[in-house]
């Protein structure tokens, strides 16, 4: 029987994605399929591979590819005080929250290459809460959490850096917390000192401690809906009541499972807040 | 020497020399005249094939001094002046030849020279050709420069991005050679050259310079060329390169000429990988929008979705309106048919009342007037009888037989009419409830026997067998008033005999099958028709008319002999048939009741024949109830009655107090209900089937879980005070009044209502205690303010709290010295903790307090919100007892040898999973030891392992932690030969393979995921716990 190429492309894909999850447990079976199939398909230009089987091939046959391959399956597009209405909130709302527990656990899921952990961790210093605060700076990418842990990013991205730090209510300029040199700025070694880093997957691991704040923005957009729900049911989990969690500006909570979990805590910056009563 | 100079063949000059001293030893020795000398020629055209420019001009001047020398020694011949001429005119020829043979092979080398400069650039233009990265260019750039120019060594510093030149590519370096990665300008010479743009040379390189390297060995090279490439002015790259020949001109001029071309490689290729980062992130951001859109657009789909339910549930609500309006219509309808009903039977019950009342008022007045009526027709007939005693004996004989006879006529229809009055008076007496029962242990047997000794002589006399049976499995006593049993079965059997012409009369004992004693008088007598069993039980009435006439008697044997079974607890049945003989059954209970309500039982069995069995308690029947729609109600009220109809009415009242109820038919269900549900007040009958309402009441009171609940008692006998003695909150008697029974609820309401949570501020500030006491306050929540530590031991001690504030810093001792004496001291009930400090906390000291308290706050700005919020929601138990882990971990309690006294380190930094563990293990007689982090294990470990400290026998290390990892920790402890054998197991979040084998490799012995099954866990120390 024959198969329409566009059906075959969806069986190959989903046969690769098995594949990945069987050879190197790195389950993207519950991403948005679209897409993956528009990254994928850039991945098969890059390496030549005519289809996904090929591909399946030498991703079956040659480990080097794996770190290539989850360069375009993690979507790594990052920059620091992104959207800095989110960070002025967290600045004037959230802080003062947070202020009141004698230690704070902050967890930023999928950090990718570690902008908005710095950026958490730069506000938090100036909030004064950085002593007391452990952050967990976790994603599914080896390679993205060593950039991260580097905290070294190109010279040329530090001016829009420094707009959205000064529009998230900063008081001090963001030059004050690196160095730079030739064309890359390399980040305070001291800003990571409170920091984990570690590989952890929403789609196979559990919570490992209890959070106050959670900071999981645009990373949900590529999850299927059971894949979100899954997330934010670990989110719920980990987040102590009343604790606080943070969205990409196109995410909601509004058509997960947990969403009557949680209350709306500044909507339009899309943060939410564990409910008491659940 | 240059390149471009061919290497003589190795005989050429000599062959030149060779043809040289030919022709001169051939000149010698022809005479002058013979024109050997011309072939001095050759040997000049032979040096234009050795590449040497030198050597024509050479040949020619030695070949000129030759024919000189040839002309002076040559033997003579022809005339010498003309040899000497044309000698002359030979040198002249050969340094012509000579001057152009020099010409020409100094313009071959040029042009040689100019070739090999061009195809290197040709050359290297191809190799530069395409889409080349940097470090593909530098490669090709170096390798290509290295081996045209026969460079031994060589490296390449390219310019990447902006300003910064690293090192792409080397040649024929060792790879441990120190060669710079990267190059500032003016740094060395490299720098010199990056800086200048010009190209340098070093002769005689020093030692520990570029060294060459291959299999055999390595050397240093002894000339250094040091080129850049430039265009427009700017260093693109530096290239330098190790000679161990002599650097020709044409090498540099190769370098000078490809460095434009060079550079601008470098420079495309820097813009090349530019753009295509570029290219790259853009693609990255297009995916980014590409995801959000999508996002957006199922979250679109999602609320289209939404909007469409909508609209299909407004359509479907409003179908459903119309149907409710048109049902309420009809409902409005009935309702008014109801109330006209209402209102009719209001009257009817208002008539009714007003009957029963009179009824009970007529009966009252009748049982009076016939107790007082007896009472006075007794007298004077008593002075009859007596009279009419004295007549019949006919003392003074004036009496005639028929005198005698009329007067015993006289004294037995006195007798008769006692015997009448007595009954009128037992009857009134047991009808206005004043005659009592004594009961008493009662031999079965005897008391059947002196019964049946009495009759036997009236049944002889009529001819009747008189028997008694007393079945094996009767008891040999029951408790019972035997004067009324004795006087109902007397009053059967005389009956029995009374109407039974012949035949026999049976008395039978035997057990009902529900324990109670059932008595049966059977005789073969006239029967009684069916219309008329009923009725006989009435006073004054008998069977039938005519058989009052026959059979003499009162009519009130049976009437009075029912109200006495009934004051016994028992009943009375009758089964007969007319000419059939009748059997009368007595049931009594084997023990009398006090309590026992009188039964209005049926008095026929549905069959007609003698009932078998009185019917069973109704234990398993349960009137609807809210039981299953408790969400989680406080206001449930717990219904004990048997009586369905009122039990229904106090159902009704309570939903209209917006209670839910719950209704328990029998004791042992009450009391079951009660301990499940716990309902916030419970109304109590006191007669149950199964057991006294008293015995709940008291189950109920002694049970901890459910002595707190408020029992009203509504009983239709007076046991008032031994109620409140039990603890009841309120009697009422039955029959009660709506009034009183909405009365009844409003004080369990307000009962309710006044249940005041207290809570125990401690805080030494009075201005910030007063606001904290301000905050937490309210009608239901009282607050108690001290500022000491003292002050507050004293509270706890007098009385006891649902929650306390605490503030660690006090004037007499600190919170932590306070939480720990009341921790340790029996003395003390611990309320749930909120901590609340101004200070901020050392970890150590958050661990310390996290042991007390779940809840610390550190006193900012939003701290009094979360204060509320965590009080109220001790004060309130919004989350109805443990969270679902800690509920887990309870019910692991058993203590098991293995873990007593055992020393276990936890490392962990969450608190909540320390908590979480040792609550766990320290039950099980463990001792715990906590490290925060790997390097707090490793001290942990050290300090233990000192001599005089218990060594730690297991380690539960979890992996994500802050300053040192987990595995790091492990690999750490295993680097120690002490600490080979120690057992290791990691806790882990993560679930793939390769994590748990990693923390194999690291040298844990095992692993466990989380979140933490507690058998897992036990079982896991278990295993690896040393023995």
């Amino acid at each position: 029987m024959r198969t329409a190429p566009a059906q075959r492309g969806d069986v190959e894909l989903r046969l690769l994605l098995d594949a990945l999850y069987e050879t190197y447990q790195y389950d993207f079976r519950g991403y948005s399929m679209a897409s993956l199939k528009r990254r994928l398909s850039h991945a098969l230009e890059r390496f030549g591979c005519p289809s996904f089987s090929v591909l399946q091939h030498k991703l079956l046959h040659d480990a080097s590819v794996l770190p290539r391959l989850l360069e375009y399956l993690t979507v790594t597009v990052s920059e620091m005080f992104r959207d800095p209405g989110f960070f002025r909130t967290l600045r004037q709302d959230v802080v003062p929250h947070l202020k009141t527990y004698p230690s704070i656990k902050v967890w930023v899921a999928g950090c990718s290459t570690g902008e908005e952990l710095y950026s958490l961790a730069i506000l938090f210093r100036e909030e004064g809460l950085e002593a007391r605060t452990t952050f967990y700076a976790t994603d599914i990418n080896p390679d993205s959490l060593k950039r991260a842990e580097a905290g070294v990013y190109e010279l040329d991205r530090m001016a829009l850096f420094t707009d959205n730090h000064r529009r998230s209510g900063a008081r001090c300029s963001l030059s004050d917390y690196y160095t730079a040199a030739y064309d890359a700025a390399v980040f305070d070694k001291t800003l990571r000192r409170r920091t984990v880093f570690s590989d952890h997957s929403l789609v196979s691991d559990s919570v490992f401690a209890e959070i106050q704040l959670i900071s999981c923005r645009n990373v949900l957009i590529y999850f299927d809906r059971p894949l979100q729900d899954r997330a934010i049911g670990l989110f719920h989990e980990a987040l102590v009541r009343n604790g606080f969690l943070g969205l990409g500006a196109k995410e909601t909570l509004r058509f997960s499972r947990y969403a009557p979990a949680f209350a709306e805590f500044a909507p339009r910056e899309r943060i939410y807040r564990k409910g008491g009563d659940r | 020497m240059t390149r471009f100079q061919r290497t003589p063949t190795p005989g050429s000059h000599a062959a030149i020399a060779a043809s040289v001293i030919a022709v001169l030893l051939a000149d010698l020795y022809t005479p002058l005249g013979m024109l050997a000398w011309v072939f001095y020629f050759l040997p000049v055209v032979f040096t234009y094939f050795v590449w040497q420019p030198a050597l024509p001009l050479a040949v020619a001047g030695t070949v000129s001094v030759l024919t000189v020398l040839g002309y002076l020694f040559s033997p003579p011949g022809l005339d010498p002046w003309t040899s000497m001429l044309n000698r002359g005119f030979g040198v002249v020829m050969a340094w012509a030849l000579g001057s152009i043979g020099h010409q020409f092979v100094r313009n071959k080398i040029a042009i040689r020279k100019q070739e090999w400069l061009q195809s290197g650039q040709t050359a290297l233009s191809d190799r530069m050709a395409g889409d080349v990265t940097l470090p593909v260019l530098g490669e090709r750039v170096l390798t290509f420069l290295a081996e045209y120019l026969e460079a031994q060594a060589g490296a390449i510093f390219l310019k990447e991005g902006a300003s910064r030149v690293r090192r792409f590519a080397t040649y024929g370096v060792p790879l441990d050679a120190s060669v710079p990665e990267c190059v500032e300008p003016g740094d060395g010479l490299l720098g010199a050259a990056l800086k200048d743009g010009r190209i340098a040379k070093v002769e005689g390189v020093p030692e520990g310079y570029l060294t060459v390297g291959s299999s055999l060995g390595r050397g240093r090279p002894l000339h250094l060329l040091i080129a850049p490439f430039v265009v427009d002015g700017t260093v693109e790259a530096v290239v330098e390169l190790g000679f161990f020949q002599p650097i020709s001109e044409a090498d540099q001029e190769l370098l000078a000429r490809v460095s434009e071309s060079v550079a601008v490689a470098v420079r495309s290729a820097n813009y090349r990988g530019r753009l295509h980062g570029l290219l790259e992130e853009t693609q990255r951001q297009a995916e980014e929008l590409q995801a959000q859109s999508e996002e957006l657009r199922t979250a679109n789909e999602e609320l289209q979705e939404q909007s469409q339910a909508l609209q299909l549930s407004q359509t479907r609500l409003e179908a459903q309106q119309a149907e409710l309006e048109q049902t309420n219509a009809q409902l409005e309808e009935q309702a008014q048919a109801l109330e006209l009903q209402r209102d009719e039977l209001a009257r009817a019950k208002a008539a009714l009342e007003r009957h029963a009342a009179d009824l009970r008022q007529a009966s009252r007045y009748k049982s009076e007037f016939l107790a007082n009526m007896s009472h006075e027709l007794r007298t004077p007939l008593n002075a009859s009888l007596i009279l009419a005693r004295v007549l019949a004996d006919n003392a003074g004989g004036n009496l005639t037989e028929e005198q005698v006879k009329q007067a015993r006529t006289i004294e037995t229809a006195g007798n008769d009419l006692l015997a009448l009055i007595n009954d009128v008076l037992d009857l009134a007496k047991v009808e206005a409830g004043r005659m009592e029962a004594h009961p008493e242990p009662v031999g079965l047997a005897g008391f059947i026997g002196q019964l049946v000794r009495t009759f036997q002589v009236v049944a002889e006399e009529k001819g009747l067998r008189l028997s008694f049976h007393l079945a094996d499995e009767a008891p040999p006593t029951i408790e019972t008033d035997p004067k009324r049993l004795d006087q109902v079965l007397k009053n059967l059997l005389s009956n029995a005999i009374k109407f039974t012409e012949q035949g026999e009369v049976e008395l039978a004992v035997r057990r009902e099958p529900d324990g109670r004693i059932a008595f049966s008088v059977r005789d073969t007598g006239i029967g009684i028709a069916e219309d008329q069993q009923t009725t006989i039980f009435e006073p004054f009435c008998q069977a039938d008319g005519a058989v009052n006439r026959k059979y003499g008697g009162t009519g009130l044997g049976l009437s009075i002999s029912r109200e006495l079974v009934r004051l016994l607890g028992g009943e009375i049945r009758l089964s007969s048939a007319v000419g059939r003989g009748s059997t009368f059954t007595v049931v009594v209970p084997p023990v009398y009741d006090r309590a026992a309500p009188i039964r209005r039982t049926p008095l026929l069995d549905q069959t007609g024949v003698p009932a078998a069995s009185a019917p069973p308690p109704k234990l398993a029947t349960r009137s609807a109830d809210d039981r299953e729609q408790l969400p989680g109600s406080r206001r449930v009220v717990l219904i004990v009655e048997d009586d369905e109809p009122f039990a229904r009415i106090l159902y009704d009242l309570a939903h209209e107090r917006s209670f839910h109820a719950l209704i328990a038919s029998h004791g042992d269900e009450a009391v079951a209900l009660a301990t499940q549900y716990a309902p916030c007040a419970v109304l109590l009958d006191i007669g149950l089937p199964d057991h006294s309402g008293l015995s709940v009441l008291d189950q109920l009171k002694r049970d901890a879980r459910t002595r707190h609940i408020p029992v009203h008692v509504i009983s239709s006998h007076d046991y008032h005070d031994t109620a409140l003695a039990l603890g009841a909150v309120g009697f009422l008697l039955k029959p009660v009044r709506r009034e009183q029974l909405i009365e009844a609820f409003r004080t369990l309401e307000t009962g309710l209502a006044h249940q005041v949570r207290r809570v125990l501020v401690v805080e030494d500030d009075p201005v910030q205690l007063d606001t904290v006491s301000r905050l937490l306050a309210s009608d239901r929540v009282e607050v108690v303010g001290v500022g000491t530590a003292a002050e507050c031991l004293a509270r706890l001690e007098s009385a006891s709290f649902d929650c306390m504030v605490l503030d660690l810093n006090l004037p007499d001792a600190s919170g932590f010295t306070v939480l720990e004496t009341i921790s340790r001291d029996d003395r003390y009930p611990f309320p749930p903790v909120i901590v609340h400090t101004g200070r901020d906390l050392e970890p150590e000291e958050e661990q310390a307090l996290r042991k007390y308290s779940t809840s610390i706050i550190v006193k900012g700005a939003r701290s009094a919100e979360r204060l509320l919020d965590e009080a109220t929601l001790f004060l309130h138990k919004v989350e109805s007892g443990l969270p679902p882990q800690q509920a887990a971990f309870q019910q692991v309690r058993s203590r098991s040898a293995a873990l007593e006294g055992r020393h276990i380190l936890i490392v962990e930094d969450d608190v909540r999973n320390i908590y979480a563990v040792s609550s766990v293990l320290e039950p099980q007689g463990a001792v715990i030891h906590i490290a925060r982090n790997g390097r707090e294990a490793l001290d942990a470990l050290r300090q233990a392992s000192l001599p005089g400290s218990q060594p730690i026998d297991v380690v539960l290390m979890d992996l994500m932690m802050p300053e040192m990892d987990g595995l790091t920790a492990i690999r750490e402890i295993r680097m120690r030969p002490e600490w080979q054998k120690l057992p290791i197991i990691t806790l882990t979040a993560k679930a793939m393979r390769q994590d748990q084998e990693a923390s194999l490799a690291a040298g844990a012995n095992d692993y466990l995921a989380k979140p933490i099954d507690v058998d897992k866990l036990l079982s896991l120390i278990r295993v690896w716990m040393p023995r």
